[in-house]
């Protein structure tokens, strides 16, 4: 799943570290999300996009290759 | 007092590496010969006491971060503990049950001593991963406890046809926990590794 987390950080001018401790994550936490190593948990989208003030769909983006299409195909989206 | 003050101040991974460096100097010397068993269990009194230091400093630390918290340091804590318990257990175990000549019964009791505080390191770890709020820590936690698990299944598989097969002498069991611990703390490192190689700020 690809995200806006690293853009939406820049335009704030805020650190990892800032927005770990906004988030009460570690910055562990934020960069393996930030950089796609690790999905977050329902919970933790949810307190993302109340933090950025934004939906989660917003921040968060699914990758079109990993949406099934019809019969279990993949579909290709563009 | 001044002393004492200084030491105070004192970070907790300076004693932790002071720990490990003396326990290290001393198993070295032993191996040589350069001392006897009796004198290194003696002196193995110096790194258990870093570890009482390590402790302390651990609970002075700033906290610069609520979420990083009390999960890990009570981890950390349990397992110095645990393992200071374990090398004094280990130590007066061996020494009474060489020496002397204890009852079966007593023998049973001295095999406690190390055993209880293994058994107090795995209730450690599986509390460690039931309370860490933090979920990507978490998760790293739990991978890397399943690369320790992958070490113990495969070497022991291993090793135990190898025995069966009489081509390699016999190994004892115990030999599970350090295994995994070190499978688990080569899983943490190949975790560390590849979220500094994502780009950490």
């Amino acid at each position: 799943m690809k995200n806006r987390l690293k853009v939406l950080r820049a335009e704030r001018s805020w650190s990892q570290q800032d927005l770990a401790e906004r988030l009460e994550v570690s910055r562990q936490s934020v960069n393996a999300i930030e950089t796609g190593k690790y999905d977050p948990s329902l919970p933790l989208a949810f307190r993302i996009a109340e933090t950025f003030g934004m939906s989660i769909e917003a921040i968060f983006l699914r990758d079109p290759a990993a949406l099934p299409g019809e019969n279990g195909q993949v579909e290709k989206e563009g | 007092m001044s002393g004492g003050s200084k030491h105070a101040g004192r970070k907790p991974n300076f004693w932790a590496g002071m720990g490990l460096a003396i326990f290290a100097f001393l198993i070295a010397l032993n191996t040589t010969g350069a001392i006897n068993r009796t004198t290194t269990l003696i002196l193995l009194a110096i790194p258990i006491f870093m570890v009482v230091l390590y402790v302390r400093a651990l609970g002075r630390q700033p906290r610069t971060n609520a979420c990083a918290g009390m999960a890990s340091i009570r981890y950390t804590r349990g397992i110095a503990i645990s393992s200071a318990a374990y090398l004094v257990g280990l130590g007066t175990a061996m020494s009474v049950w060489r020496n002397y000549d204890p009852s079966t019964a007593v023998t049973w009791l001295l095999a406690m001593l190390p055993i209880a505080p293994i058994f107090w390191m795995i209730y450690v770890m599986g509390r460690y991963i039931v309370e860490e709020t933090d979920e990507y820590l978490r998760h790293r936690a739990v991978l890397a406890s399943l690369v320790g698990l992958g070490f113990v299944l495969a070497i022991g598989s291993f090793w135990g046809f190898l025995e069966t097969f009489e081509l390699v002498p016999h190994v004892p069991g115990w030999w599970a926990v350090p295994i995994w611990a070190v499978g688990m703390g080569l899983g943490q490192g190949w975790l560390a590794l590849r979220d500094r190689a994502g780009g950490e700020e």
